[in-house]
């Protein structure tokens, strides 16, 4: 079978951006290497990081071009008619991030809607991939002219598909599928539903849903954030086929705790999407009747100050710790002495945190509403909101050996099912069977 | 025309270090000795050795006519001890002119009374006991941290022989009536109330410096002839010994006030006195009825820049309930490691407090918020917890050596 010629938009890519995004894109770029000839447009990559048989076209290393590169004009209020963006504008940070990331609330705000012509891209187009970060106030202006410039260059190269990560890289999926017929696949690894909240609406919104609408093919990355697709998005159903995420092996490793206490952990930006003020209340809930427990908040993020003061208000300052954002070794040390994981976010695409702590041979009590629930099949769930039967689960795993030995057991046997490899043949033979491509 | 009384505070908290959750269980140390040691060279340098050095000639220059009383808490003597020996013998020879009153409060310069009874009479008598090694005096008079007062606390007092206590003179508390009289709690014996003058007491604590006032540049003239304008028994100015350099930096002329006023103020026909002068010399005026606990603090005048959201409610209501536990080991150390973490400032630093108060709480906090002092603070009380579980393991209660008497323990020097 020839392999498919694929032309992947990435906006987040390690070693620049480590975020969720990024992490994902890497992983499965680096697994679909294998089943097809790739190649990845991104607004920043880091010259001296190479991926094998990944082509990595960062546009923070393009040469400005004499004249202007490629034709044609589109206005983009075509399906972007809102003039704030209500998303958070840091979708994928997760404790274990760089710097430039790590910004306390950049949660609500505002900045100038798009501009409306998407013409041939010039140096001006460019620019923006020089600076630090790619989110911030001006985000929109940079999704802007990430579309124009991979509308640009798209022209001139020969693919088979084009396929889009998340919203930022949807216009210019669009804009490439206008401009070539090739067919659009879009990759949902999160939804303004997810990171705003099921009442959101606004100009990411409206992009999610218009480019969902003229895809070819559209891969959440859960069978629950594909249920929001069609549901919540109205998108049709036949061309909507979930592929879970993989999750790259890790050296784990157990370390002894400092503290004579069990501990639970939190994992995430402290944002409602992740349900902290839940954590909060199953901590409290659990320490009602067992005081030996530390539950621990890794990560940062506009709820902080608020949790810290309900914590004091619960009366369980002592027993409840906020470590501010980690580093990666300090995320990893953090799970090495982890009793149980707990995640008990409101919406969550995928949560590759719980694999990640499955594969320290951490137990996890998850939200029904995410999308690892499917993979990690013998965790205990239960709704988000749902704080006594959380803690329940939690105190059966704290104080009932042989129950925290067979969850460890059972989630061995999930965690083999969970790989890359596994995600990238899904998704090469959807491309067969949906587009028929090869 | 009224008497002058004039008292300092002199203290420096024992502040933490940005102690962080992986720090729990593994390091007993939570104080940051490098900034500690910092502040107090610094405020030595600009405030305590010129300052004492101002008031020793002031002494000498009026003979026995210029009199001021001082308070140092027993957290600032050790650090004192520890870092600057030198800045301690020249306290001790300003007090040694004979023009200088030490006055009593807790070691720990805490907020402790009303969670227990026992842990401020313990605090009260360590710091009398160091007064003495010291100084070679005997306080007769008292005064709480950020001049706490209520009608409780005052009968507690006397009834550890204390003949006069400190007060904010509190508006709604004075009913009117001027803070230049003494006063007395109806539930006291015979334990006398000096009450702070608290316009003219900020008139240098805090206006002194800001040019926007009107009445700036204060001159030790204008400022004695306001004394000496004032009615009543006597003027009682408290305030913070390091108003002088270091809340009012040099170039304000805060020293060269200093230096002028006992002149002045003596020129204008005034006398000084110190706290006991007062209470041996003036008989109580009225009745001081005073329920709530008000400080010198903040607009406010109570104990909220201490108790006032829920971080503070329950940092300092949790180290106070180890108190049991922690004498129970029978440690000294371990005794002064958690007393010191009673110390007010600890609270002050969790304070979201905005506005003007607010400003001031800032300009104090050495860590980035409120949030901040919080977390260090509760991941050290974690540790501190850790530990007594640890020192308790596998013995159990029945097999603990009984708890000796609390006011053996004496914290070692730490030189």
């Amino acid at each position: 079978m020839k392999r498919p010629n694929v032309l992947m938009l990435g906006w987040e890519f390690p070693p620049l951006i480590n975020g969720g995004l990024g992490i994902a894109c890497l992983g499965l770029g680096r697994a679909m290497a294998a089943h097809s000839d790739l190649t990845f447009f991104l607004p920043k990559t880091d010259p001296d990081f190479a991926v094998g048989n990944v082509e990595l076209l960062g546009f923070n290393h393009l040469d400005p071009p004499a004249t202007s590169v490629g034709q044609g004009e589109v206005d983009l209020r075509r399906f972007a008619s809102v003039e704030t963006i209500p998303a958070d504008l840091l979708p994928y940070v997760e404790p274990g991030e760089p710097a430039e990331l790590r910004r306390e609330s950049t949660a609500t705000a505002t900045g100038p809607p798009p501009p409306a012509g998407l013409a041939a891209f010039g140096p001006d187009d460019l620019a923006p991939f020089q600076s630090d970060t790619l989110y911030g106030d001006d985000v929109g202006e940079k999704v802007y002219r990430y579309a124009r410039v991979a509308a640009g260059l798209a022209e001139s190269r020969e693919f088979e598909l084009v396929h889009a990560h998340d919203w930022m890289t949807f216009p210019a999926g669009i804009e490439i599928k206008r401009r070539t017929g090739r067919p659009l696949v879009l990759h949902v690894h999160s939804l303004a539903y997810d990171r705003a909240g099921p009442d959101a609406r606004g100009w990411v919104y409206d992009i999610e849903r218009a480019a969902m609408e003229e895809a070819d093919l559209v891969i959440p990355v859960s069978r629950y954030t594909g249920t929001i697709c069609t549901g919540h998005y109205g998108i049709d159903p036949g061309k909507v086929h979930f592929v879970h995420n993989g999750a790259e092996p890790v050296r784990a490793y157990r370390s002894e705790k400092p503290f004579p206490e069990k501990m639970v952990l939190f994992l995430g930006r402290l944002t409602g999407q992740k349900g902290p003020e839940f954590f909060l209340e199953i901590a409290a809930k659990v320490l009602e009747g067992n005081r030996d427990v530390r539950f621990v908040m890794a990560g940062t993020g506009e709820r902080l100050k608020e949790l810290i003061e309900a914590g004091a208000f619960r009366d369980v300052g002592d027993r409840l710790h906020f470590t501010g954002f980690l580093n990666k070794d300090k995320v990893n040390h953090l799970l090495s002495m982890t009793d149980v994981y707990c995640m008990p976010s409101v919406s969550e695409p995928f949560g590759l945190s719980a694999v990640e702590a499955a594969q320290f041979d951490i137990p996890a009590v998850i939200s029904k509403q995410s999308g690892v629930a499917e993979v990690l099949t013998h965790a205990r769930m239960a709704d988000y909101w749902d704080v006594d039967l959380m803690a329940s689960h939690i105190n059966e795993l704290l104080t009932d050996p042989a129950a925290h030995a067979a969850a460890v057991e059972a989630s061995l046997e999930d965690q083999r099912n969970c790989t890359w490899d596994a995600a990238a043949g899904r998704i090469v033979d959807l491309y067969r069977a949906e587009l028929g491509v090869c | 025309m009224p008497d002058l009384c004039l008292y300092f505070e002199a203290h420096q908290p024992n502040r933490l270090k940005p102690y962080s959750f992986f720090d729990i269980g593994n390091n007993p140390f939570y104080e940051d000795d490098a900034l500690n040691r910092e502040v107090v060279e610094k405020v030595s340098e600009k405030c305590y050795l010129p300052a004492n050095a101002m008031f020793r000639e002031l002494a000498a220059e009026h003979g026995g006519r210029f009199k001021m009383a001082l308070s140092l808490s027993g957290v600032l003597i050790e650090q004192l001890e520890h870092h600057r020996p030198d800045v301690l013998a020249s306290f001790v020879e300003l007090h040694d002119t004979g023009c200088v009153e030490l006055l009593c409060e807790t070691y720990y310069h805490s907020l402790c009374f009303r969670a227990s009874g026992a842990e401020f009479r313990r605090q009260v008598e360590l710091q009398r006991a160091k007064i003495r090694e010291v100084f070679g005096a005997e306080p007769k008079v008292f005064r709480h941290t950020e001049l706490v007062y209520f009608n409780e606390l005052a009968a507690f007092v006397e009834g550890l022989g204390f003949e006069g206590m400190l007060a904010e003179g509190v508006d709604r508390i004075l009913g009117g009536r001027s803070p230049n009289h003494l006063y007395r709690s109806p539930n006291v014996g015979a334990l006398k109330t000096l009450t702070r003058n608290c316009r003219l007491s900020d008139d240098l604590a805090f206006r002194f410096a800001d040019s926007g006032w009107s009445e700036h540049p204060l001159t030790p003239e204008k400022f004695a002839g306001w004394c000496a304008g004032e009615e009543g028994q006597v003027v009682n100015l408290f305030m913070d010994y390091e108003t002088i350099g270091e809340h009012q930096w040099r170039d304000s002329g805060i020293f060269e006030f200093w230096r002028g006023f006992p002149a002045a103020a003596l020129a204008s026909g005034c006398r000084f006195v110190t706290p006991s002068e007062a209470v041996a010399g003036h008989d109580a005026a009225g009745e001081y009825d005073c329920h709530e606990i008000t400080t010198w603090a903040d607009a406010s005048k109570d104990l909220s820049p201490w108790k006032a959201n829920p971080m503070q409610f329950e940092a300092k209501k949790k180290i106070l309930s180890l108190e049991k536990a922690v004498l129970a080991q029978g440690d000294p150390e371990l005794l002064h490691q958690w007393s010191k973490m009673q110390t007010s400032d600890h609270f002050y630093y969790m304070s979201t407090k905005g506005g003007d108060d607010g400003a001031v709480h800032e300009y104090f906090r050495p860590y980035p918020s409120a949030y901040d002092a919080y977390l260090y603070f509760m991941n050290s009380l974690s540790d501190l917890q850790v530990r007594l579980r640890r020192l308790d393991g596998g013995r159990g209660a029945a097999a603990r050596p009984a708890g000796v008497d609390a006011l053996n323990y004496r914290p070692a020097r730490r030189d």
